[in-house]
């Protein structure tokens, strides 16, 4: 009944002025059912598992000069006083400017965000994402346990994830302070560096049997005002699963550390 | 089996012409390599390293004096080339190979391969699309 009176009311909103129907039309996209035919598990939970691409760009979002994807920012929330590190210039040092020139980990988000195939695997009580990225394994307890007390900040941090209707939430906190993503590939000015008290949201739900919605929030109160977030895209892709993904160990001939090559062989 | 081989070198080109931006990982072209510094080699390919985080192959250039310059060529991750049907039998080990890409910045005999032709013509990979979107690490 409640229910109805508010729909009642937010069509008298999209009436009444265009503010409302665009709020009437995100309340829709947030309570639409699942298209027909996307894949489930036994329980009915929507089933993640499957070889995917990359997150992926929107239509209209920067992409910068890497072939990672990277955070467009324009969907960033306005810097805090004091939030300016989060833009620490290079400085010169490899170690600090490009910790992967050391097969130093990439850490969450950017990791995920790099341009290399994914695997899923999803149980009742995990969801495993597996990147071939530096090999970058994610276990998600779906199991409605807390977050871990006492851990360490981690480069990839501790998540939990929630069932939302048919969108996984997955919660992570417990970072290491560490790059966001690549973006110092773009615009070395412009190295981003999330704080330690970092908590990122992913939301994800299939919005086609072969498309995923993947919508990030980065809430990091050390550096922004509020939490924001940007949408992308994750196309599944079962033409890769023949191979799989493939094997990344970034020490095995690493030539270049700090950008030094030298001549040897 | 030449017909496989042709196959394979035209699914390759393809590929190549079909992908506007091939995904490479790991490298930083921006803090290692010059993209005002091209680089054009032909020379006998001695040794390929299909190996993680990037493929390395090794071209022996003879200079005019008669000694022997050996260029060492940068790519993509294995996986992203093998994904882009780019496998390490493309690369024929003392075969003669045109290599165009761009220098170190330190001056080593290093490089970026971005394009590798056999006398030929025949493509066999592109690893980036020109002036190097910067591969990331």
């Amino acid at each position: 009944m409640m229910r109805t009176s508010l729909t009642w009311l937010l069509l008298a909103l999209a009436v009444a002025c265009p503010c409302g129907l665009s709020l009437v039309i995100g309340l829709d996209a947030q309570q639409a059912a699942s298209p027909a035919g996307i894949p489930r598990t036994a329980d009915g939970k929507p089933d993640f598992t499957g070889t995917y691409q990359w997150p992926t760009y929107l239509p209209g979002d920067e992409r910068g000069r890497s072939s990672a994807t990277v955070f467009d920012r324009k969907r960033f929330a306005p810097l805090k006083p004091g939030g300016e590190a989060f833009l620490e210039p290079r400085t010169g040092d490899p170690r600090h400017d490009e910790p992967r020139d050391f097969c130093m980990p990439a850490g969450f988000p950017g990791g995920m965000l790099s341009a290399n195939a994914m695997q899923f695997f999803q149980t009742k009580n995990h969801l495993v994402m597996v990147h071939e990225f530096q090999r970058m394994s994610r276990v998600i307890p779906l199991d409605g346990r807390a977050h871990r007390k006492g851990l360490e900040p981690m480069y990839y941090g501790d998540p939990v994830g929630r069932w939302e209707g048919d969108t996984l939430v997955i919660e992570t906190v417990n970072f290491k302070r560490w790059g966001l993503d690549d973006y110092y590939y773009t615009n070395p000015k412009e190295y981003r560096m999330h704080s330690d008290a970092m908590r990122t949201i992913e939301r994800l739900r299939w919005k086609s049997p072969t498309s995923m919605s993947y919508a990030l929030t980065i809430d990091d109160p050390k550096i922004f005002t509020a939490p924001w977030t940007q949408e992308f895209e994750i196309l599944a892709k079962p033409e890769w699963e023949k191979d799989g993904i493939f094997e990344y160990v970034c020490e095995e001939n690493n030539r270049c550390p700090g950008g030094k090559c030298g001549n040897e062989k | 089996m030449k017909a496989i081989v042709t196959l394979s070198f035209a699914t390759v080109l393809a590929i190549v012409l079909a992908t506007a931006r091939p995904a490479l990982a790991h490298h930083s072209f921006a803090a290692e390599y010059d993209d005002q510094k091209p680089l054009k080699i032909t020379g006998t390919l001695t040794k390929v390293d299909w190996m993680n985080p990037h493929v390395w192959y090794y071209v022996d250039v003879k200079n005019p004096d008669g000694t022997v310059t050996t260029w060492a060529i940068s790519g993509g991750a294995p996986g992203q080339l093998m994904r882009r049907g780019i496998t390490k039998d493309l690369l024929v080990v003392g075969s003669t190979v045109n290599v165009e890409g761009f220098k170190a910045k330190d001056g080593s005999n290093n490089g970026f391969g971005q394009r590798v032709t056999y006398q030929d013509g025949r493509n066999v990979f592109t690893a980036t699309d020109p002036v190097g979107r910067a591969p990331q690490r």
